[in-house]
């Protein structure tokens, strides 16, 4: 159960649009490789908006794994980390599709839910995730295991066996 | 070449709609095209796959809507496989969607339509969010919301495993039945349903229908837009999700088309423009006329609009009332757009009460669950109504049972050319003459919101807020002025 873990490593994405499953890949690694840790949960999760009210809620800590896009000089691979307050303010989303991170905690923290106190999110650059394929392309297959491994790092368990 | 002004969500991740506007030489509005980005590749991504994955990968599809695409799904495998659910695999698969559409509804209206309507069109942006609305309506109100749907929600993961992405989906049945020790917490959960339902129909009659500006704003020309409906209903011509025949209504209301699903593409045309990835879709028997309203076009629109219009009415006693009282205010049929959300909550409420309706027969706890008689045929054509309107799965497979053609028929594909017009109508209210005045923002938010639109599903959620984005371009295409709306 969720409410008995104190933390969340949530990789999001669409596993069957290239690059837009790295944050899948990046969980999958984790789950790969860590030792089993009844504090901490891998999740995947192929969601958007409201739905992930649902999964961080009762977690103290959630890292989230996902792809962006950000403009097109920005270089493929590129890892960003961020915040949720990096994420903009709460908006009112002119469909369910554009319901952001940002606005589904601030929603979380105003019912008094138990929201989590820190939400950290690697993003990693990508360039396209409108063609139906599975796999990753090389330039971004290169950084699922170093952003799995700074993830694990940064919970203190610097676990994560060598290939 | 006129001005064009462009609406452009600064990133597009989880959301990749636009709007083009163009202006004439007069700087007045000439037309508006609602364009998405194209995921492309989905045939080849599944031909040579069994096609019992089928259920398994289409809610990727959509990060927002997966179930009426895992439903549509297993209804064509039941097809393919020439099998149908026993009774009790039915009522499961009812119960299923049942609580899909009433979570999806009350999050739609209380997350997209509430901030609208309840806080008002007017309201600083600031607070014309859901964090608005709690506070308008209230932290107990709000956590009513979220219950419903996290009870709704429990119903999908027991029945579908996760309830986002079901795992469910098998031909002829169900992988998973129903005990009689959980009965008792589905009917819990199916009669707070119906009260709540209740509550969100008071809170629409007393917060818009009895504010004379909000209620003139749903009448207003600029949200009224004649066009064709379709949508699917019963044996008595009443509204319903799972299952029925395709019914299509012109804009008086009259009905001109009546169809099994699984012959769509006698009825159904779909035309390719150069302004969108697209396929638009129009009555084929029709032909495409453009993107033109009243009785010579030949769009139709889906969705809770559409199927109040198509339906002779609900399903269900409770919902019959209100669908009456909607029809004593609006008649039929209502070409008024913002009533999407009003037909929305009457919706909302018949899933309420077939839930109920569920959750006492009998027949829900028999271990009967799988029909597996299969008399395999190759082809399957499985259609649902999804909460954002009519959705078609079209497989067909070799003798090996592989998939060798897919063909979707989702329901912004059937809006979008609607939706355009919609925004062309908000646009021209608001643009003469070249000036734009304040408010353009607010009005096309509110016509997109109506709709609801599935925007290329991709599952993202980064980098977060999408603020949209209007660029005034001259008749060269350069940009005069760019504005853009920070919460």
């Amino acid at each position: 159960m969720a409410q008995q873990h104190r933390t969340l490593i949530l990789g999001l994405g669409n596993p069957i649009l290239g690059d837009d499953g790295v944050g899948i890949a990046i969980a999958r690694e984790i789950k790969k490789r860590r030792p089993a840790d009844p504090a901490t949960d891998v999740i995947e999760a192929s969601l958007a908006g409201r739905f992930l009210l649902d999964l961080i809620t009762g977690y103290q800590t959630v890292i989230v794994a996902d792809a962006i896009m950000t403009d097109e000089k920005a270089e493929a691979g590129t890892v960003y980390e961020l915040s949720v307050d990096d994420l903009g303010a709460v908006v009112n989303p002119y469909a369910s599709h554009a319901l952001d991170l940002r606005t589904t905690v601030e929603l979380g923290r105003k019912l008094g839910y138990d929201m989590p106190q820190m939400i950290r999110i690697y993003a990693v650059e990508i360039k396209e995730n409108t063609v139906f394929r599975e796999g990753l392309s090389p330039e971004i297959e290169v950084t699922v295991l170093p952003v799995a491994q700074k993830i694990m790092q940064d919970l203190g368990k610097s676990v994560i066996r060598d290939q | 070449m006129g001005n064009k002004i462009t609406i452009n969500p600064v990133t597009r991740l989880e959301g990749h709609g636009k709007i083009e506007v163009f202006l004439n030489d007069k700087g007045d509005v000439e037309d508006a095209y609602f364009q998405v980005t194209e995921l492309r590749g989905f045939e080849r991504f599944c031909i040579g796959r069994p096609a019992e994955e089928m259920p398994r990968i289409v809610p990727n599809i959509c990060g927002v809507c997966p179930t009426p695409h895992n439903m549509a799904s297993t209804k064509a495998l039941d097809l393919i496989y020439g099998v149908a659910p026993t009774p009790t695999a039915k009522l499961v698969r009812r119960l299923q969607y049942a609580a899909n559409f009433i979570e999806d509804h009350y999050i739609h209206f209380f997350f997209l339509g509430g901030p609208d309507f309840v806080v008002g069109p007017n309201a600083s942006p600031a607070t014309r969010n859901i964090l608005g609305v709690i506070d308008k309506v209230g932290l107990d109100i709000a956590k009513k919301v979220i219950d419903v749907r996290a009870r709704t929600r429990d119903i999908i993961r027991l029945i579908a495993s996760k309830p986002p992405h079901p795992e469910g989906g098998l031909p002829g049945g169900v992988p998973r039945g129903i005990k009689e020790e959980e009965r008792k917490t589905i009917i819990e959960t199916a009669d707070f349903s119906v009260e709540f339902a209740q509550f969100a129909l008071k809170l629409f009659k007393d917060a818009v229908l009895g504010n004379k500006t909000y209620l003139d704003l749903i009448l207003s020309e600029p949200y009224n837009l004649k066009t064709y409906y379709m949508g699917l209903v019963d044996d008595y011509n009443k509204q319903n999700y799972y299952e029925g025949m395709l019914r299509v209504v012109d804009p008086n209301g009259k009905e001109v088309a009546f169809f099994h699903p699984r012959d769509y593409t006698e009825y159904i045309g779909e035309w390719v423009e150069p302004w969108t990835y697209i396929r638009l879709t129009h009555l084929r028997k029709l032909g495409w006329k453009g993107l033109i309203e009243g009785n010579d076009t030949s769009l139709y629109r889906v969705g809770p609009l559409a199927r109040y219009n198509v339906a002779d009415g609900m399903a269900t006693p409770l919902a019959q009332k209100e669908y009456e009282y909607m029809v004593s205010v609006l008649g039929k049929p209502a070409h008024h757009t913002l009533a999407y959300h009003w037909a929305r909550l009457i919706e909302a409420l018949q899933a309420a009460e077939d839930m109920q309706k569920i959750a006492n027969d009998p027949l829900l706890t028999s271990k009967d669950i799988r029909n597996m008689n299969f008399q395999f045929t190759g082809k399957g054509i499985g259609c649902v109504e999804a909460c954002r309107g009519t959705l078609i799965h079209h497989y067909e497979t070799d003798d090996k049972g592989m998939i060798t053609k897919v063909n979707l028929i989702v329901a912004t594909q059937h809006n979008a050319a609607p939706i355009s017009l919609s925004v062309k109508k908000a646009a021209q209210a608001f643009i003469k003459g070249g000036e734009v005045k304040e408010g353009m923002l607010n009005m096309a938010e509110m016509a997109f919101r109506a709709y609801d639109p599935c925007l290329g599903c991709a599952t993202h959620n980064l980098p977060g807020t999408m603020p949209l984005v209007v660029n005034i371009r001259n008749h060269q295409g350069r940009v005069l002025e760019t504005l853009t709306r920070d919460a």
